[in-house]
């Protein structure tokens, strides 16, 4: 974290692919735009299962409180600790490799991916913790919820590994660096960690 | 569906007169024919498919698999004619996916990747038409034929023809992820980029189906709120945006192997004109 901001462009650093401007517009959105459709649509739909699980909240607000009293708020907390400093680390990764500091760039993207597999370990932690204690999937409404929302943002953390991958390949070789690729990649990245605050507000906080 | 980089000539335009006398035109000069025959086949498809499974059979939206034997049987007899008339029609016009496969696996040929990407899609969903839809619509009519049968024997019926039907969504989530890949990899901009993040956000609402193998009620069952009304919603969007973009695809094309040239408001309008659809 240290050469960003004494960095600067390095000559040629852009290695940006034919076509794509050095230049960006004073209000253009980070990344592809077209990598915005996919964060409202699936910040839709997260508010349609949301909105679901309230719903049922509402109709059974004694079960929801006497389950969700068996979740552990601090791993819950940890959970958000872990993915909005993974957040910070992203944001810290884009603004190197616009500075054109790639290889601190590329520290920044392999520590937001140690900080994605913390909380991976920390969430099959806390399922294994809750199975042992006899709640499954199917135990009763609040864990079939608790369970379904927090395994697809899981799945979601999964392609946020892929794009990560996809970050530190651009990063690393100077003929196929973009760095409309890399914030597109980020971009989604922060959608996961939104998701999961919205979730983690829900099932863990609410009352 | 020449790939050729100038194209066969066209004659100067249709003739102006009677509508048909254009169609005559198009069928034996548009050089797109084919194009815009699998993209109307495709709009006629999802017509009629809507129009039978929703509200002729009434076996979409699905009904609740926690019913008892009785009340399936109920279900079979109160939609007997529905059902008969109306898989019937699908026998007749299953074949009609064969060109929107087609027309979508040609996008991808017309892309700057690899062929494997059209190929495999449209084996994946060749295949998946077996279980999905034909399977379903024989289990559901052998159902419906003979009214008087064991009603434990029509709930047999009943499980297999829906479970059927969700167990091909594993292959309606890779072929998004192939149709996504290709999208993402093109440098011809056949499809728009944010198409193919869509594709990725209909694959995961497939896997939220999953659920409706361990659920016999509540959200996640085969009718389930978020497993089929959110993802059904979600599916809606997804055909009518990637129809448009099909449309968009045959306008722009110009059989050349590069980049697709953008339409401007007079070539939109040309295209219109060529393809004979509204503008």
């Amino acid at each position: 974290m240290t050469d960003i901001a004494q960095a600067g462009p390095q000559p040629g650093a852009a290695g940006r692919p034919p076509g794509e401007s050095a230049e960006r517009p004073a209000r253009a959105v980070p990344g592809q735009p077209d990598m915005w459709v996919l964060v409202l649509f699936e910040a839709l739909v997260f508010t349609a299962y949301l909105a679901v699980y309230l719903f049922h909240r509402s109709a059974h607000s004694e079960l929801f409180l006497r389950s969700q009293a068996d979740l552990s708020p601090w791993l819950g907390t940890l959970d958000t600790l872990l993915l909005l400093t993974s957040s910070l680390f992203m944001l810290r990764c884009v603004q190197a490799s616009r500075a054109g500091a790639f290889r601190a760039a590329m520290s920044q993207a392999f520590i937001t991916a140690l900080l994605g597999t913390a909380f991976l370990a920390s969430k099959i932690t806390e399922w294994a913790l809750l199975v042992h204690g006899g709640h499954g999937f199917t135990s009763n409404e609040f864990f079939t919820y608790y369970f379904f929302l927090t395994g697809i943002h899981l799945l979601h953390l999964l392609i946020g590994f892929i794009t990560i991958g996809v970050i530190i390949c651009q990063l690393r070789r100077r003929e196929r660096r973009s760095q409309e690729i890399v914030e597109t990649c980020a971009t989604y990245w922060h959608t996961v960690d939104l998701l999961w605050v919205l979730i983690f507000s829900l099932l863990y906080v609410v009352r | 569906m020449s790939t050729t980089a100038a194209g066969p000539a066209t004659p100067p335009g249709p003739p102006a007169g009677s509508r048909l006398g254009r169609v005559a035109w198009h069928w034996r000069n548009n050089p797109k024919r084919e194009l815009w025959f699998a993209w109307y086949t495709t709009v006629i498809f999802y017509n009629i498919f809507f129009i039978v499974f929703f509200p002729v059979t009434h076996a979409q939206p699905p009904p609740h698999p926690y019913w008892s034997d009785a009340q399936v049987a109920y279900w079979f007899n109160h939609n007997h004619d529905g059902l008969l008339i109306g898989l019937a029609i699908i026998f007749a016009i299953a074949g009609m996916t064969v060109a929107q496969n087609a027309l979508i696996a040609y996008s991808m040929r017309r892309m700057s990747v690899s062929r494997a990407f059209g190929y495999s899609y449209i084996v994946m969903y060749s295949l998946s038409a077996v279980p999905g839809l034909l399977l379903l619509c024989v289990v559901l009519s052998v159902g419906a034929m003979r009214p008087g049968r064991d009603p434990a024997q029509v709930h047999w019926l009943y499980d297999f023809a829906f479970l059927s039907y969700i167990g091909t969504m594993g292959i309606f989530l890779l072929g998004s992820l192939v149709w996504m890949l290709a999208i993402l990899l093109d440098k011809n901009r056949v499809l728009p980029k944010w198409f193919g993040y869509l594709n990725l956000c209909n694959a995961l609402t497939e896997v939220v189906v999953a659920p409706a193998w361990i659920f016999h009620q509540g959200v996640l069952d085969w009718n389930g709120l978020i497993s089929w009304w959110v993802n059904m919603v979600v599916f809606g969007v997804y055909t009518g945006a990637f129809i448009m973009l099909l449309r968009t695809m045959i306008q722009r094309e110009d059989f050349g192997d590069g980049p697709l040239p953008d339409l401007r408001k007079d070539d939109r309008a040309k295209a219109s004109a060529l393809a004979g659809t509204p503008r």
